[in-house]
């Protein structure tokens, strides 16, 4: 196992607002880790600064052995990071094939010319893309929305082609900011299972962010806990689950004295 | 295959039809049967075309608001005409000067203005139109305000292979992966981002290209009359363009052409009552705007309605 994603003394300030102090994390190869936390507690901020969305005020990020705070998202993307968004940001007016399309062709070397000329190298690789598309819309069971536009797409749908969007990149690791957020709970299960599934089958790692503890203990290795931007407890789900402190940020002190 | 085979059909019907309209035109124009007034009317809209499908590509597919378009017809008008008048060059290098002229400006135009969205980047654009013609009309070597004398070049020929060139390069882009790129900054350029597209780049690349195509206008249209100086290329210039564009239903490359046609025809018609044209003019935009709002078009493609189940065979057919 070695470490494929590593934060050190990760910290961003808005103003005068320090919304993430400190936050120290890693990631082994393969690992499936949850990043748990309140409402407003910085966990979407930490993603953010993960895919170079905003450029953290001080720390540093360590992805497969180089630095990569303040890398621009598309160039973090061909790196080997993909994520998807706490709220939905498919392209809407594209079809769902389109949406993963647009995502595959970072794997792809033609230029404006061969696409504008037609040249060879165009067609042998809209095919490719076309084939491998399809083929994780498959996996994603999207196949038979292909030609749909996204907007038209059920919700739970459109959570999962935003996964699909995200492994068309062919990631190393994944990010998944609240991808069960709005769903029931059987959607959910569904949805957990999907992300186990996928994690084998592309051999991936993945950090998911999760509002709702209950959901994560289940399929994660490892849970993070953030409130108030710094991490307040890490482990095993049993451990973070009898940490006061969690129980604290998450029921507030009242309610550890009715528990106590 | 089946797929493959289709294509050729499809791609040898557009060729016959392209030829033959071709041929037609031109027997006309040669037997006189095609006089000289609609000689130039064949003109405007084949011009309009051109700059209508070069603005689509900015405004339509990658959803940048620009409004400076006269911009770089008025570089691609002067910088052919000094090729032909001021050095005596000939009229094809004219056009590609004239094109890559109007790609530089794009550039310059592009990069600054990356950051900007909607309203922001509609005044900078507004701006560097009126930069262009306002520097044009201070440089003495092309004549200041009263500009530039320019022989008659442009003809059928050249017209119709400027048109179906600017068609062909912006259809294909269009639809490839690098058109698809265009489309999602269009649709949510965070997400772009994160899907690996380089905002840079392909910003610049747009309006390059929108630009090329219409510094090319420029140079057919300089050519086209006897005569062009500063005024030719002001503000409504742009804003022409502009209502063609949206006219036609942003994102449809065949509204575009559709709205450039029935515009310029009906600009032509309305020649015969000088005193209440642009009000007729403006009546016409506010019913369709009214009554089509989404455009001409909508967003849909000519194909998407003749052809309707071809997109569904891609699919099929894996």
């Amino acid at each position: 196992m070695s470490t494929i994603l590593e934060t050190k003394d990760l910290s961003i300030a808005f103003g005068g607002l320090k919304a993430v102090q400190n936050v120290n994390l890693y990631l082994e190869h393969g690992e499936l880790v949850a990043l748990i936390g309140p409402n407003g507690a910085g966990k979407t901020t930490v993603f953010n600064m993960l895919t170079g969305v905003y450029v953290p005020t001080s720390g540093a990020i360590i992805f497969d052995g180089q630095r990569i705070d303040g890398t621009p998202p598309d160039r973090l993307t061909r790196l080997g990071i993909a994520r998807t968004f706490q709220n939905i940001r498919l392209f809407h007016d594209l079809t769902v094939l389109d949406n993963v399309r647009v995502a595959y062709q970072v794997n792809t070397h033609h230029t404006f010319i061969d696409s504008i000329f037609r040249l060879p190298r165009f067609w042998k690789e809209e095919n490719d893309m076309r084939d491998a598309s399809l083929g994780l819309l498959e996996t994603m069971g999207l196949r038979q929305f292909a030609e749909e536009k996204a907007r038209n797409l059920p919700y739970g749908a459109q959570r999962r082609l935003e996964i699909a969007r995200a492994l068309a990149t062919r990631p190393k690791l994944l990010l998944l900011d609240e991808p069960a957020a709005g769903m029931n709970p059987q959607e959910t299960r569904e949805l957990m299972h999907t992300i186990e599934h996928v994690r084998k089958t592309f051999d991936l790692t993945v950090l998911l962010i999760e509002h709702d503890m209950s959901l994560v203990m289940g399929i994660s290795e490892r849970i993070y806990v953030l409130d108030h931007g710094q991490l307040i407890a890490a482990g095993s789900p049993a451990e973070v689950r009898s940490n006061p402190r969690v129980i604290e940020a998450y029921l507030g002190e009242v309610a550890t004295d009715a528990l106590a | 295959m089946a797929q493959n085979s289709d294509k050729k059909r499809v791609h040898f019907w557009w060729l016959l039809t392209l030829v033959l309209f071709y041929a037609l035109i031109q027997a006309g124009i040669s037997s006189g049967l095609i006089g000289g007034f609609y000689e130039n009317v064949l003109m405007n809209i084949g011009i309009y075309i051109i700059l209508t499908v070069s603005l689509h590509l900015i405004i339509g597919i990658t959803g940048q608001f620009s409004i400076g378009h006269a911009g770089f017809l008025a570089i691609g008008a002067y910088a052919s005409a000094i090729v032909t008048m001021k050095l005596d060059g000939p009229f094809y290098l004219a056009i590609i000067v004239a094109g890559v002229a109007a790609i530089l400006a794009g550039i310059i135009v592009g990069l600054p203005t990356l950051r900007l969205k909607g309203d922001y980047l509609a005044i900078a654009t507004l701006g560097f139109g009126e930069i262009v013609r306002i520097v044009l009309l201070n440089i003495p070597y092309v004549g200041g305000a009263s500009g530039m004398r320019v022989s008659h070049m442009t003809n059928w020929t050249i017209l119709f292979v400027a048109v179906v060139a600017t068609v062909w390069v912006i259809y294909n882009l269009t639809n490839s992966a690098h058109g698809r790129a265009l489309l999602a900054i269009r649709d949510d350029e965070v997400a772009a981002e994160s899907m690996g597209v380089n905002l840079t780049y392909y910003k610049v690349l747009a309006f390059a290209i929108g630009a090329f195509f219409a510094g090319i206008a420029g140079a057919l249209y300089a050519h086209n009359f006897y005569q062009i100086n500063p005024s030719n290329f002001g503000f409504l210039k742009s804003f022409e363009i502009l209502v063609f564009v949206v006219l036609g239903g942003l994102g449809s490359l065949s509204g575009a052409i559709l709205s450039a046609t029935f515009l310029s025809i009906i600009n032509t018609l309305l020649q015969s009552f000088p005193d209440i044209r642009m009000i007729l003019y403006s009546l016409v935009l506010i019913l369709v705007m009214l009554y089509r709002p989404q455009g001409l078009m909508g967003n849909k493609e000519i194909t998407d309605i003749r052809l309707f189940s071809r997109k569904a065979r891609e699919v099929q057919e894996r």
